[in-house]
This record gives structure tokens, C-alpha cells and sequence, in this order.
């Protein structure tokens, strides 16, 4: 069995330490403009980006010997829970035909669905069950820890002594772990970068424009669907803070059936759309609520062209009291009008605060 | 008092179960009227850049109703049926609607499938939002006859052809938006048959030979009942109506498409661009391919081959 699963953000550090413990063959596929293309040629043209970039991975991944995706799934009303059967069959089509496992939540499929389907995966490991268990830890570890030093950078980009400090930073620990192979070797990395950030000079006398991220899920993991959003915004010395990120969404996954994740996005976006409506709608207003209650300067908000839950979420954005940058993505953006776009709000965030002070 | 409801999404379906529940409780309604261009404008100015054609359309409506009614119903529909979701447009149709109504008040009761309370909860906010809360009960059993009663969908036979109209009710009947798609088929001599007239044990047939089957209600219906008249022979080909930007349209028909094999299948897409000429060509030849189909033996030359036997790449 030879496993492909399609890159989003830090996952892929976690599940390369995984299936490396495993002991299984996996292929993640690299997000580039050439997958995209591919992608694009193969999916129905009306389909949202997140698919095109996974079907173009998996044509390549499926083409150098990957015969299993393995592909988290939803049961609506967002599209991403149709995913599953669309793949096997366009992949069927083309040529490249592929198991496809989705791991749905259990609350939707029942737990014994959800344990078999796992089951078929660890079935092709040989190693000892105790390293397995091990592995799923270390490989959580990995996740929280890259998703932790990924916040880190993205605000204190802000109060950086040297601009740049931060992004390079990142740049050389994607770099490293590239190479990395085992969970050990992982963490290692992780910890010694962890290390070296709190080593970078700060001033803590700057006051940085201070950014939410929002928007749809896998925008907001992949830095390849959002065209590198947090890195432009650090070259821009922009202070950064997200909410969505795979830690958060493991989280929710594990606590959702018993309501106890993150309390406050219920109460925050309440008063703006009163129910959920697929999607991280939701989580999207919630957070721009608690830009607006923390102070931040503004929002911006990005999903794929199409994408039907944050469509409802950018309506109900009119009704927080915070100013709003919206991008819409798909395969044909290009990077000048992004940049501009991105430059002209932050002029404009700039101009608000000059004025505030003037009044004040 | 007197209430708006607009004449698209939802309201293609439910207008009759609308007009009697509010009837019913002695509560004038008023209709928008069929779509033209001044609704079209209309909806795409006042609604979100992004949202698909029909939810612009549904705008368009709301926006006609503002100054003529006293509160628009926009309902937000949840779930139909348990386990079966519905677009998330309907769910925040409210929100959607919201900068089109201006500031007209808004009756936007939630509807969940039976298991959780289902109409009657809708109808007891709905009829207490106009006032009349004790009666509505008798209200709902009204619109419930008036829906139960109302004819819906095509099975028309005595044409040379017949073809499964598959898609949304508000781009099947919506006259304008579809360049009055129906007329001209017949007058290709062209027969429509929609899902509505499909029983449900024949699509619950093909849902049960799916891995997974889509969890959107109405994909459901498309995808069952395309299969179902396909495989049972009742129609020659299958034209799938997608409106731009819909995203179940864009899974659904994709499905079918796949299903479907060699048969003979069309897709339209709707947009406020769509120009009927070109249009008018798309139908004339789908007709032309039907009649030709029928006269070969159903014998067509697969995709991507050509006449001497040269198996191109596709």
C-alpha cells in the first residue's frame, strides 16, 4: 500500500513522521502552479480550487505509485463532503484509478465505520503496536509544535528589530524539515526552532498593524490555496493572528460530539449569523468579532472562488463593525492585483488610525 | 398587514404552501412578479458579488418587494429530511437577503427536518411574527393541502424526442433566466420529463448503489431521478440546467455525467450573460444529434476517435 493524502499546511510534517513510524509508503504531493494546471484540466470546470489542487496532486502522487488517498471527509452541507466520491471517479476516468478512504467524523458514520476504515491503513504496518501508539503522539506533538511556532512568526513579524527575521526563519525551518525523516528527527527540529525564535530582537515599542486571518479551511492551511498570505503580510511588517489551524481543527473534530470546543465561537458570531451554515462560516465571524472586541485593525477574509459557506459569512461580515478585506481565489488570481489589493487596505487600516489620533 | 414573498429559490416550490398558510390566518399576501431584467439588475446590485445567479435572482425579488409589503418572508431552510443537508445559501438566505430588503422586516423563521421540530415549529414563529400565533396549526394543514395539491414537474409524451430536465425548480420554471427553455424544446419537438414525477423508491434505488450518496436533498433527486429515466428508457437524453456559480450544481452534474456513460447528455449554463442565440444553437443541435442517434441504431463514434480509425489523445 502506498498512501497519498493531499498537502495542507504543517499535516504533511505530521503525517510524514507517521507513516514513517508506520512504516508505510507515502507520497504527499508538492502544490505548485504545474499541479494546479493539472488539476484544473481534470476537475469540473465549476469546482472549487482545494479540489483542482488535490485532484492535480493526486494524478502526479498516483502516477509515481501511490494506490490509496487517504482524505478527511464532511457530511454537508459544505461540497467538501462530496470530495470522496468525486475523486474515485474522475480518477477512475482518467486512467488512475486509487482507494480512496475518507475519514468522516464519527458522529456521522458511526464509530465502527470510522475504526475499519483506520483498521485497512494499520493492517498495512508492521510495526508493533506500541510504536504505532507512540507515533500517533509524537505526530500530534509535531503538529502543535509547527503550528505554534507558525503563530509565533506570524505576529511577532510585527515587532521584529530586523524586518525579514521572522519569514526567514520559517523559510529555513520548511527548508529543514523537508529533509527530515522519523518523528524523532522532527521534533528535534521543531524544538531547536522554537529556540531560535525566541532569540530573534524585538521591539516592543512598535506598534504594528494588527491583522486577523479568516476565512475557508483549507485557505487557511495551505499557504499555496492563499498565495502566501501571512508571508506578504510579514515582509509588510503586519502582525498576524488566525484562529483556524489543523491543531484547532483536531481539536474540534475530537471535542465537537461533546460541544466543548472553543465556546466563544458560538457566543461571538451569534449575534451576526444565528446558526451554522456549513462550513467554518461561523468560526470566520467569530473571529473577526474578536479582532474587532481585541482592537485589531482589521480582517481579511479568504475562501475559494465558489465556496458557498463563507459567500452567507461575507454577508453577515457587513454587520461587524470592523473594516473587511475580502479575497476571492481561484486558479486565474494573479500576484500583482493580490499585492495591490493586500497594500491598498493596509494604506487604508494606516489612514484610519492617523485620523483616529487627529480626533482623538 | 400584508406579506412579500418572493417568486424565486425556494418559492418555485412552496409558493402555493406560502400563499395558503397566510391565507389561512387572514393575512394578505403579495407575490413579486415573474423575473425580467429590472428584478435581474436589481438583485445583482443589492446581493453579494460572489453569490450564484439564482440567489441574485432572489434578491432581485426581495429588492421589488420593499415598499409594497409590510415584511418579507425569507425563510431559512435547514434541513429537509434528517441526515440530508441543504445548500448553504438557504441556510443564510437571511443574511443574503438582507442588504436587498433595506431595512424591510424579515420573517426568517428557521425550517429543520421533522425530527427536530420540523414545520410546526416554523409555523408557530412564522404565525406569531404576523400576529395570529393561535392559529397556526390550521394554517400549516392548509398550505400542507395546497402543496400536497399543486401540479408540479413535466411527464410529457407524443413527442419525437423526450429528455430528463434535470435541475433546480427556480432555473427549470424561471422563464426568463432559462430564455424559456420548455417552449423551445417542444417546438424542437422535444418532450421534458422532471424529477418531481420519478417515485421515491426509484431514486432511493440508485442511491443505495452509491458508496457515499450526496447529502444535499434535491442532489439526491437529480441524480436518482437522471439515472432512473435513463436506465428505465423513458428518455433519449439527459439536459442538465446548472446555474453559474452553483456548487451543488458543479458535484451533481459531474456525477451524472459519469454515470450517465455514452448516453446523450447536455449541460446549460445560466448566467445574466447567457445570450439566447447561442443558446438557441446549443438546443437545435441537441436535437439534430437526438434524431441522428435515433436513425444511426444509437451507433455515435465515442469521444475522441475519428472517422479513419486514428485514436487521438483525448
Amino acid at each position: 500500500m502506498v498512501i497519498t493524502i493531499p498537502r495542507l499546511g504543517n499535516t504533511h510534517m505530521a503525517m510524514r513522521a507517521l507513516f514513517d513510524a508506520f512504516g508505510i509508503a507515502c507520497i504527499i504531493p508538492e502544490n505548485n502552479k504545474a499541479v494546479l494546471q493539472r488539476g484544473t484540466a481534470a476537475a469540473p470546470e465549476d469546482m472549487c480550487l482545494p479540489f483542482k489542487i488535490m485532484m492535480g496532486g493526486f494524478l502526479g502522487a498516483i502516477e509515481q505509485g501511490a494506490d490509496t488517498i487517504l482524505l478527511t471527509g464532511s457530511c454537508g452541507p459544505c461540497r467538501f463532503g462530496e470530495y470522496g466520491e468525486l475523486f474515485s471517479r474522475l480518477l477512475k476516468q482518467t486512467g488512475h484509478p486509487a482507494d480512496v478512504i475518507v475519514i468522516d467524523a464519527p458522529a456521522e458514520i458511526g464509530m465502527k465505520t470510522l475504526l475499519s476504515r483506520f483498521g485497512r491503513i494499520a493492517e498495512a504496518s508492521r510495526a508493533p503496536r506500541r510504536v504505532k501508539i507512540a507515533a500517533l503522539g509524537q505526530a500530534y506533538q509535531i503538529l502543535a509544535l509547527a503550528d505554534a511556532l507558525d503563530a509565533a512568526a506570524y505576529k511577532l513579524a510585527g515587532y521584529e528589530r530586523e524586518t525579514g527575521a521572522c519569514a526567514r526563519l520559517l523559510a529555513a525551518f520548511r527548508r529543514e524539515m523537508r529533509a527530515c525523516r522519523g518523528p524523532e528527527a522532527a521534533l528535534k527540529v521543531l524544538e531547536s526552532y522554537h529556540r531560535q525564535i525566541r532569540r530573534i530582537g524585538m521591539d516592543p515599542s512598535r506598534k504594528p498593524l494588527r491583522v486577523a486571518i479568516a476565512g475557508e479551511v483549507y485557505s487557511m492551511f495551505e499557504p499555496f490555496a492563499n498565495l502566501n498570505i501571512e508571508e506578504r503580510l510579514m515582509r509588510m511588517g503586519v502582525a498576524t493572528e488566525r484562529l483556524l489551524t489543523p491543531t484547532w481543527w483536531l481539536r474540534d473534530l475530537v471535542l465537537k460530539p461533546l460541544h466543548l470546543n472553543s465556546p466563544e465561537v458560538k457566543k461571538r458570531s451569534a449575534p451576526y449569523l444565528p446558526v451554522p451554515v456549513g462550513g467554518h462560516a461561523r468560526e470566520t465571524i467569530a473571529h473577526a468579532e474578536y479582532a474587532r472586541q481585541s482592537g485589531m485593525d482589521g480582517v481579511i477574509q479568504i475562501f475559494p472562488m465558489g465556496c458557498m459557506p463563507e459567500i452567507v459569512a461575507k454577508a453577515a461580515l457587513h454587520g461587524v463593525d470592523v473594516p473587511v478585506l475580502t479575497l476571492v481565489i481561484d486558479e486565474m488570481t494573479g500576484d500583482a492585483g493580490y499585492d495591490t489589493r493586500i497594500e491598498a487596505f493596509l494604506d487604508m487600516l494606516e489612514a484610519r488610525r492617523r485620523r483616529a489620533k487627529r480626533w482623538a | 398587514m400584508v406579506i412579500g414573498i418572493p417568486n424565486g429559490l425556494i418559492f418555485r416550490i412552496y409558493g402555493d404552501f406560502a400563499r395558503a398558510f397566510f391565507a389561512e390566518l387572514g393575512i394578505r399576501t403579495v407575490f413579486s412578479p415573474e423575473t425580467d431584467r429590472t428584478i435581474l439588475d436589481a438583485g445583482v446590485r443589492s446581493c453579494e458579488s460572489e453569490a450564484c445567479l439564482p440567489v441574485k435572482l432572489f434578491c432581485g425579488h426581495v429588492a421589488w418587494l420593499r415598499g409594497r409589503c409590510d415584511a418579507i418572508l425569507v425563510p431559512r431552510l435547514m434541513r429537509l429530511t434528517k441526515r440530508q443537508s441543504i445548500c448553504p445559501m438557504f441556510c443564510g438566505l437571511p443574511e443574503l437577503a438582507r442588504g436587498a430588503a433595506a431595512g424591510t422586516r424579515l420573517i426568517d423563521a428557521p425550517v429543520y427536518a421533522p425530527e427536530c421540530g420540523g414545520l410546526d415549529a416554523w409555523a408557530k414563529q412564522a404565525a406569531s411574527a404576523v400576529g395570529a400565533g393561535k392559529r397556526w396549526d390550521a394554517a400549516l394543514k392548509a398550505a400542507m393541502a395546497a402543496h400536497e395539491n399543486r401540479k408540479a414537474g413535466f411527464c410529457d409524451s407524443g413527442y419525437e424526442h423526450t429528455v430528463a430536465l434535470i435541475g433546480h425548480a427556480y432555473n427549470i420554471y424561471d422563464r426568463f433566466v432559462n430564455m424559456d427553455l420548455i417552449r423551445k424544446l417542444h417546438a424542437l419537438g422535444i418532450g421534458v420529463i422532471t424529477h418531481e414525477r420519478v417515485a421515491d423508491a426509484d431514486i432511493a434505488r440508485h442511491m443505495a448503489a452509491l458508496s457515499k450518496p450526496p447529502f444535499w436533498y434535491f442532489a439526491q433527486r437529480y441524480y436518482g431521478a437522471a439515472l432512473h429515466l435513463l436506465v428505465s428508457a423513458k428518455v433519449d437524453g439527459i439536459i442538465y440546467v446548472s446555474a453559474f456559480g452553483c456548487g451543488v450544481d458543479a458535484v451533481v452534474e459531474a456525477l451524472i455525467r459519469d454515470a450517465a456513460g455514452g448516453a446523450a447528455m447536455m449541460t446549460l449554463k445560466l448566467d445574466e450573460h447567457t445570450g439566447a442565440a447561442g443558446f438557441d444553437t446549443r438546443l437545435e443541435a441537441f436535437a439534430d444529434m437526438l434524431g441522428r442517434r435515433k436513425a444511426n441504431g444509437d451507433h455515435h463514434s465515442p469521444a475522441g476517435e475519428y472517422a479513419y480509425g486514428y485514436a487521438g489523445a483525448v
